[in-house]
């Protein structure tokens, strides 16, 4: 199905899935407008968000199921291609599953806070833009829809201090990273004249040898990513952030605006600056040190959310790794490692919703002692996701690890490789000792976990998250094939990468 | 038909027992355990009449996995892999059987992740793709993870993690050159697959790449033997982990590190194995691990840090007769494997006997139980003798061997590594005399309990095996000769000319 830009008929279809998640979006503001008092006010809403965001995917898949394209014409805001459906669809899961574990948590922890779904679309809908965008201003206007969502969702418990510290620390270096990103974008139009991707690109290939300015505006970009994704030396706000906010708020960052980033990311630099060579090095440098940074950070933790949190500081490294390998093979093994990488991080997270208490920070990694006797089924979950966070095999986790290292190697970057698998074994300094604590030590207290607990919406996330991580670990085959194809949707028009395995 | 499924089903069952263990009550788990792996035993056993010595791979299943990126599941025997295969499934029973009643605690998850471990354990000396084989290698860490962890000694939490992390680390380093073979296979002939044969007939013209990806395999396999000075965790694990656990350690998991220099490292990478200079660093660290390895065994206090040093000796013995390249060598390097297998195995059944009744395995508790246990003393004398390569049991054959074919190409190496028979004498014998004879002065020692039935039941096997190959290794020796002409003539095609008869 080719969509003609120029109707306006056509245009609403491509933005078909946008517009119904903020059709939702508008109807739940109304709904909690009134109904705003009760817990089950507060479960309504959240219904309506599942319902919401389920919607919205099957738009996303009656778009791909006809293979909906942006045909030649005018000059497109957004694109339409498999790289954007299959990133939509992770974002949409994720936020359903950070929907499924907040049901408990908000009402557990008093957060009766309906808009807390609202915003959750809203960030969800500015992921989508982000995944969308094919011109930089589309990119911000999704950037900066999504961030001021997360900056509030973030602050949302605010009776307590760590909640509001991590809300105004996300916010204010939030702020700061959006000015680089917004000063590399203005640039950029200043060396190109245009803020579209497709555009810059061609303008950068008769340029020939990149101008300075060019190469300032690419820095700036870089750096502005650099902040979302949370990559080293950009990487300082994440652990205090993500360990004051609510841990359902905390999961749905650690991936889905993880996701968004580097979605956006991947875009901007193989539509848009393809044929400048700078961009690898200093990605290479990037990765290496965030994979060093991050996983050596996260030895030294004792708490098991910040463990978690440099955790995912050291998954954005790896992932950094898809995107300096670039090309198709980069493309494909990065959606299936953020696939991989948003369940395991959510699983991880929502088992440790189930057992913290009133700000999860205080949750040491020898708290879990003992969990596997007493919640056999929890520590099986916690298991298999640190297991797969690890990259051992069976797991999803290593199918997406496996993909980058193709990728890696393909693209002729060995030493790259070779530091990704080297920090992987780091990790398993950190991830073992979960695993540890659960099985291999006795409990501190006869009760110590009695008052784990995880309602039936919660078990649903974590039964579909192992489920999902083990079939994707033994039979990845459907998943490679989706990926394969984003993948290859993403770089139909710059056709530089050498063709994949 | 036999040939057609026999491997499938002994990877399938042991996953699928595993299971059921885990969903029957627990007081049910040993039985059902024990049954499920006699099945494999049984299932196993015609493999040893149905192998056709010159056939080279046989049994071989085929079916895609992951046909986007050429990853097969594609498994098969030779005469190098056959052994282990059935060594395997012959010292599974015996563990389980081993820990009846050592393991009292969470039993069913005992038994369930011996079981996986079995999969795990037969998937990697079946394994003829290399991601099956890499997610084998990988799948039965966490198993003996948990095994030492949870039924371990004191300091099984340190052991545990030390094991894993080892391992990991070298296997990591492998998967990376695994993928590189791989993309260097597609690039020469545009199809990409992680077939073994594909990958070994293309694993040429490498250049300089060939030096990274020896030492990613090497270390890999390095660390699974261990060679000196990768060894040290070997000791810790060994001593932690409950009898079933150090018993598979040592007679399985052991094995992998040389069967993957059989199987990889040394077919792949012939030209960088057989450089003078690897092979003088590889047999000088092979002479290290034969002597030091049975100095520091002689030093030991606690028996089964011994039997665990003396395994570090014994494996640097296999490692000398693998890269020694001579048709004596390498039969003799696979009997040792074996034989490692039944006599360490033995010992390691014997010492946790000996300290499920007095909770100790220091040597100087003991002395003088010869009077109170004689069959006991009587057994673990024989296998004492056939861990010192005594004439007339198993390890005589295989170390005979190795020196034997060895000598021809490392002269001066095998001289020295002779020694290390000696030093097995002088370590084995001396605890033997402290445990066994010398005069009974513990007054705790004099009202120990015999061999029960049930133990008897764990080590007459065992000293059958000792007996069979010490005095009639014939049928061994014949189902591996054509495996090992082949491999030698693939790695030297000079050395198989001048290689004579055993």
């Amino acid at each position: 199905m080719s969509l003609d830009p120029a109707v306006y008929g056509d245009l609403l279809l491509s933005l078909l899935p946008e517009l119904v998640l903020t059709g939702w979006a508008l109807v739940l503001l109304l709904f909690v407008a009134w109904r705003h008092r009760t817990a089950r006010d507060l479960r309504i809403a959240g219904w309506l968000t599942l319902v919401a965001l389920l919607s919205t995917a099957i738009a996303v898949w009656w778009l791909w199921w006809n293979r909906a394209t942006l045909g030649p014409g005018l000059v497109a805001m957004v694109a339409a291609d498999d790289f954007r459906w299959v990133a939509d669809w992770v974002f949409l899961g994720a936020a359903a599953l950070t929907v499924l574990i907040s049901f408990a948590y908000l009402e557990r922890e008093q957060l009766l806070i309906p808009e807390y779904y609202v915003l959750v679309i809203f960030a969800t809908l500015g992921m989508m833009v982000m995944a969308a965008g094919a011109d930089l201003m589309v990119i911000f206007l999704g950037l900066e829809l999504m961030s001021v969502a997360v900056y509030v969702l973030a602050g949302l418990d605010r009776r307590r201090a760590r909640s509001a510290e991590a809300a105004l620390k996300y916010f204010l270096l939030g702020a700061f990273a959006s000015g680089f990103l917004l000063y590399g974008i203005a640039l950029a139009y200043g060396a190109t004249g245009t803020t579209n991707l497709g555009l810059i690109g061609g303008q950068v290939g008769i340029m020939g040898k990149p101008s300075v300015m060019l190469l300032a505006g690419l820095a700036l970009l870089i750096v502005g990513f650099a902040f979302k994704i949370a990559a080293v030396p950009f990487h300082m706000w994440a652990p205090d952030v993500y360990d004051g906010s609510p841990t359902p708020v905390t999961a749905f960052m650690a991936t889905g605006v993880k996701a968004a980033a580097f979605a956006a990311l991947f875009r901007v630099l193989n539509q848009a600056f393809a044929p400048v060579a700078a961009w690898h090095d200093i990605l290479w440098w990037l990765a290496v040190v965030t994979m060093i940074g991050g996983n050596l950070f996260a030895l030294g933790q004792r708490s098991l959310k910040r463990m978690l949190a440099y955790s995912s500081v050291a998954h954005a490294g790896y992932l950094l790794v898809a995107v300096t390998a670039g090309g198709a093979a980069g493309t494909s093994a990065f959606l299936v490692y953020v696939i991989a990488y948003t369940l395991m991080s959510l699983g991880a997270f929502a088992v440790l919703s189930a057992k913290g208490r009133a700000g999860e920070s205080d949750v040491l990694i020898d708290d879990l002692a003992g969990l596997a006797s007493q919640r056999p089924w929890l520590a099986f979950a916690l298991a298999v996701c640190m297991l797969s966070l690890l990259g051992f095999p069976g797991t999803a986790g290593f199918i997406g690890k496996w993909y980058i290292l193709i990728a890696a190697t393909s693209a002729g970057q060995n030493t790259l490789a070779a530091i990704l698998v080297l920090t992987s074994a780091v990790s398993a300094g950190y991830y073992l000792p979960v695993i540890m604590a659960m099985y291999m030590k006795p409990p501190a207290v006869e009760a110590a976990h009695r008052d784990v607990y995880l309602d039936r919406w919660g078990r649903i996330a974590v039964a579909v998250v192992v489920v999902g991580l083990l079939l994707f670990g033994v039979w990845p085959n459907r998943l490679f094939d989706l990926a394969k194809s984003a993948g290859n949707s993403v770089h139909a028009t710059t056709a530089t990468a050498a063709t994949p395995p | 038909m036999y040939a057609r499924w026999v491997l499938t089903a002994l990877l399938a069952w042991p996953l699928l027992a595993g299971l059921i263990v885990l969903l029957l009550p627990a007081r049910l788990a040993k039985y059902v355990a024990l049954a499920a792996s006699l099945v494999e035993f049984v299932i196993s056993v015609p493999l040893w009449w149905t192998f056709v010595p010159s056939g080279g791979m046989q049994f071989l299943v085929d079916r895609a996995w992951i046909p986007a990126w050429g990853i097969h599941f594609t498994v098969g025997v030779d005469g190098i892999s056959l052994f282990l295969v059935l060594l395997t499934t012959f010292l599974i029973p015996l563990s389980i059987l081993g820990s009846w009643t050592y393991i009292t605690k969470r039993e069913a998850g005992f038994y369930a992740l011996l079981l996986v471990l079995t999969t795990g354990m037969i998937g990697v000396f079946v394994a003829l793709d290399l991601f099956l084989f890499y997610v084998m290698w990988e799948v039965m860490l966490i198993p003996m993870y948990f095994i030492i962890g949870v039924w371990g000694g004191d300091n099984r939490l340190y052991a545990a993690i030390k094991f894993f992390i080892y391992t990991f680390l070298g296997s990591l380093l492998m998967l990376v050159a695994i993928i590189v073979l791989y993309l260097h296979a597609g690039r020469a002939t545009g199809a990409y697959s992680f077939g073994y044969a594909h990958l070994l007939s293309n694993a040429k013209d490498l250049g300089p790449a060939a030096w990274w990806l020896f030492g990613a395999f090497f270390l890999a396999f390095a660390i699974k033997v261990p060679i000196f000075p990768l060894h040290t965790w070997l000791p810790d694990a060994h001593v932690e982990a409950p009898t079933a656990g150090s018993v598979i350690l040592a007679g399985i998991l052991l094995k992998m590190g040389t069967y993957g220099f059989l199987r990889f490292a040394l077919p792949f990478f012939p030209a960088v194995a057989l450089n003078q200079n690897v092979q003088l660093v590889i047999v000088v660290l092979s002479l290290i691990g034969i002597i030091y390895g049975g100095l520091v065994a002689m030093v030991q206090p606690d028996f089964k840090k011994l039997v665990a040093y003396s395994s570090v000796a014994h494996l640097g013995f296999a490692m000398l007769g693998i890269w020694a390249l001579t048709l004596q060598s390498v039969q003799g390097a696979l009997l040792i494997m074996i034989n490692h297998g039944i006599s360490t195995g033995a010992l390691f059944f014997l010492v946790g006997m000996l300290y499920e009744r007095r909770h100790s395995r220091l040597i100087e508790a003991y002395g003088g139980i010869a009077r109170v246990v004689p069959l006991f003393a009587a057994i673990l004398t024989i296998v004492s003798l056939s861990s010192i390569a005594l004439p007339g049991t198993n390890g005589f054959v295989g170390e005979f061997l190795v020196l034997l074919g060895s000598f021809r190409t490392y002269p001066i190496a095998t001289t020295l590594a002779t020694s290390g028979v000696i030093i097995a004498a002088a370590y084995l014998l001396t605890a033997l005399q402290r445990v066994i004879y010398n005069p009974l002065k513990n007054p705790e020692n004099e009202h120990l309990t015999d061999l029960t039935p049930r133990e008897l039941a764990v080590l007459i096997p065992l000293l059958v095996g000792i007996l069979w190959l010490g005095i009639y290794p014939k049928p061994f020796l014949q189902r591996m000769e054509p495996a090992a002409r082949s491999l030698i003539e693939q790695v030297r095609p000079s050395a198989a000319s001048t290689a004579g008869q055993p």
